[in-house]
């Protein structure tokens, strides 16, 4: 699988409030969402527009990349408003229909001649929230190239539409996010989902919930975080990334494949381990992965050092 | 549109005068007289002949009611069922979209010579095979008549060729894509959380009430009962509890508090209130209106026969 990004952790917040929008640069995120549906009150939704453009470079001189989540209903006002140098991708809610991430897809495409940016920078994000989205989930990836990854079928909107309870310890999505994945991976887009951890508090800010969470979606092999609170960003972080030990163990199945070349057989087991051509993909996968995630863990470094150093020579 | 609420459908076999007539008894939302798997092939057309007397029968509790009929006499036992007082069909072993439409066309000939306002008449689909579950989005879109869906688990384990072991779910796809596709087409699905619907078994109440909680929880929007003592916590189960409502109310306020003051997001015992969470406290608040009022009306009937 061709990895298009590294985001493991990224902050969804509303962009009116400034606090959240100021110290974000701070929170070590690989993406930052601004929000201008849900969080945002609909007496706001202009004043959030005027935000966006000046946000953007301020929320990302940590080396996050940035994102804006627009709402349904509006996206021509929104999308002039948010279609400006350094976006990364548009995140469009409720997404039902082909026909809708096609005109997404033509008023970027004019944006982005209008306003200096390289044709097809702008991804969208198709976020699936209900039962029909699900259902037209082959056409909505189909619609544009735009669609890097695709997933979802799950979270408070699903809930709602097929109106079952959050958070009532058994999986009830599970039929959605298989669907989301087959469709990903016919179409050759990454695949965003996670699997079901047990969690009955529906905590938002929970350190170990969210390492558990993304350990797991990373042992499934996904590679996508994201969550509202700042105490799960360094966890997510953690939890998307290969460990030392998996790193090292990737490396042994490495050396142990290399020996094997020579033998004139497909496969051995060392200490109980079948070692293969599978378990070798695997583990060169685990240090492509760790090289990644090291390479952006390293370009954020050098992005806050570079702010903290301007600001230090500021207050001097 | 107003909300349906059709918590509990009783199944009852029309050939057993008992049954029938107590089934106004049990407080069941729906009451479908089976001309199916309930009745013998020998007594399949004195089965028939018992359906329009029947129908006041049961239906005297306001209790919604419908027939079961038989896929391969479909035509003979919907002329039997389309009698004032019905209110739909229940279909079973539904694979293709043609025999939903030439069922739909068939009520539309019966209600035309019965005087039953055209249209009227519902139907409820049962999905029994693989091609069935495979051709569901054709199948509910066939008609607007269509109003609820579910699996028929017993005829569905023989389609595959399975015996089903109650420790390992085998239709998580099948319901899963019930719920969805459902969903999507604006139909109610139906069912009780596996393994009920394989393994006729006599539960306690507090049992019953918890699968029919979990089949909520994966989207269900009721149950077809094999047993009236289904009908009482399947009810309960479906029904916003007290606190649920107080929560949904709360979560109400508070989120209108927040929008006030200029935010949309807004924590709330750990949770976080927003749009989705206040849509969803709306439509808890609907449902227990809604089934408030379908309760009030079913008692107002029994106050009536007393």
């Amino acid at each position: 699988m061709a990895t298009h990004r590294v985001r493991r952790s990224g902050l969804t917040m509303p962009v009116v409030t400034k606090r959240f929008v100021d110290n974000a640069w701070r929170r070590g995120c690989d993406f930052i969402n601004l929000d201008l549906e849900d969080s945002v009150p609909p007496h706001l939704k202009a004043y959030a527009r005027s935000l966006i453009q000046d946000a953007i470079p301020n929320v990302s001189k940590g080396g996050a990349e940035v994102f804006t989540r627009i709402n349904h209903d509006y996206i021509l006002a929104d999308l002039e408003a948010i279609v400006w140098p350094g976006l990364s991708r548009v995140n469009y809610p409720k997404a039902e229909y082909g026909a809708e991430i096609r005109k997404l897809d033509e008023i970027i495409t004019r944006l982005e001649r209008e306003r200096g940016i390289r044709p097809g920078t702008v991804e969208i994000g198709a976020n699936i929230e209900t039962a029909v989205g699900v259902a037209n989930g082959y056409e909505i990836v189909s619609a544009s190239p735009r669609v890097k990854d695709f997933g979802g079928a799950s979270g408070y909107d699903m809930s709602r539409d097929l109106g079952v309870e959050m958070f009532v310890g058994f999986d009830q999505f599970v039929y959605g996010k298989g669907e989301c994945e087959l469709i990903a991976r016919t179409l050759e887009v990454e695949t965003r989902a996670s699997p079901f951890v047990a969690n009955t508090t529906g905590s938002v800010s929970d350190p170990n919930l969210a390492f558990r969470q993304a350990e797991a979606a990373r042992k499934c092999g996904f590679r996508h975080g994201g969550g509202l609170n700042p105490a799960v960003v360094e966890p997510q972080n953690r939890g998307f990334t290969p460990s030392e030990e998996d790193v090292r163990d990737a490396h042994w199945v490495l050396e142990e494949y290399r020996q094997l070349a020579g033998s004139g057989d497909t496969w051995r087991e060392v200490d109980g381990r079948i070692i293969d051509r599978y378990e070798a993909a695997r583990a060169r996968d685990t240090l492509e992965w760790a090289s990644l995630c090291a390479e952006r863990n390293r370009a954020k470094a050098e992005a806050v050092a570079r702010v903290q150093a301007a600001m230090a020579e500021h207050t001097s | 549109m107003a909300l349906l609420i059709r918590r509990s459908n009783l199944i009852v076999p029309i050939t057993n005068p008992r049954f029938v007539s107590h089934a106004w008894r049990h407080n069941a939302d729906a009451i479908t007289l089976d001309l199916e798997d309930s009745v013998l092939d020998t007594r399949k057309a004195e089965a028939r002949a018992l359906v329009q007397e029947a129908i006041g029968q049961v239906g005297q509790g306001a209790a919604e009611v419908f027939v079961r009929v038989n896929k391969p006499v479909v035509h003979a036992d919907i002329e039997a069922s389309v009698w004032p007082g019905l209110h739909g069909v229940m279909l079973p072993g539904v694979e293709t979209a043609d025999e939903v439409a030439a069922a739909a066309e068939l009520l539309t000939g019966m209600e035309r010579q019965r005087g039953l306002a055209v249209g009227s008449l519902q139907l409820i689909i049962l999905l029994e095979s693989a091609l069935g579950v495979w051709n569901i989005r054709s199948i509910l879109t066939a008609s607007r008549r269509v109003t609820q869906v579910g699996l028929d688990e017993n005829d569905l384990a023989c389609n595959l060729g399975i015996s089903p072991l109650p420790e390992y779910d085998p239709y998580v796809y099948a319901r899963g894509r019930l719920a969805i596709e459902a969903t999507a087409a604006n139909v109610q699905p139906v069912g009780i959380r596996y393994p009920l619907g394989t393994q006729l078994r006599l539960l306690s109440a507090a049992d019953l009430h918890q699968m029919a909680n979990d089949a909520r929880n994966l989207g269900m929007k009721g149950v077809i009962c094999p047993h009236p003592s289904w009908v009482e916590p399947v009810n309960r189960a479906f029904t916003p509890t007290a606190d649920l409502v107080a929560y949904n109310k709360r979560v109400r306020e508070v989120f209108a508090e927040a929008i006030a003051s200029g935010t949309a997001a807004v924590p709330l015992d750990g949770r976080m209130i927003d749009v989705p969470v206040d849509e969803w406290a709306k439509v808890v608040i609907a449902m227990d209106e809604a089934c408030s009022a379908r309760d009030a009306e079913k008692k107002a009937a029994l106050a009536r026969l007393a």
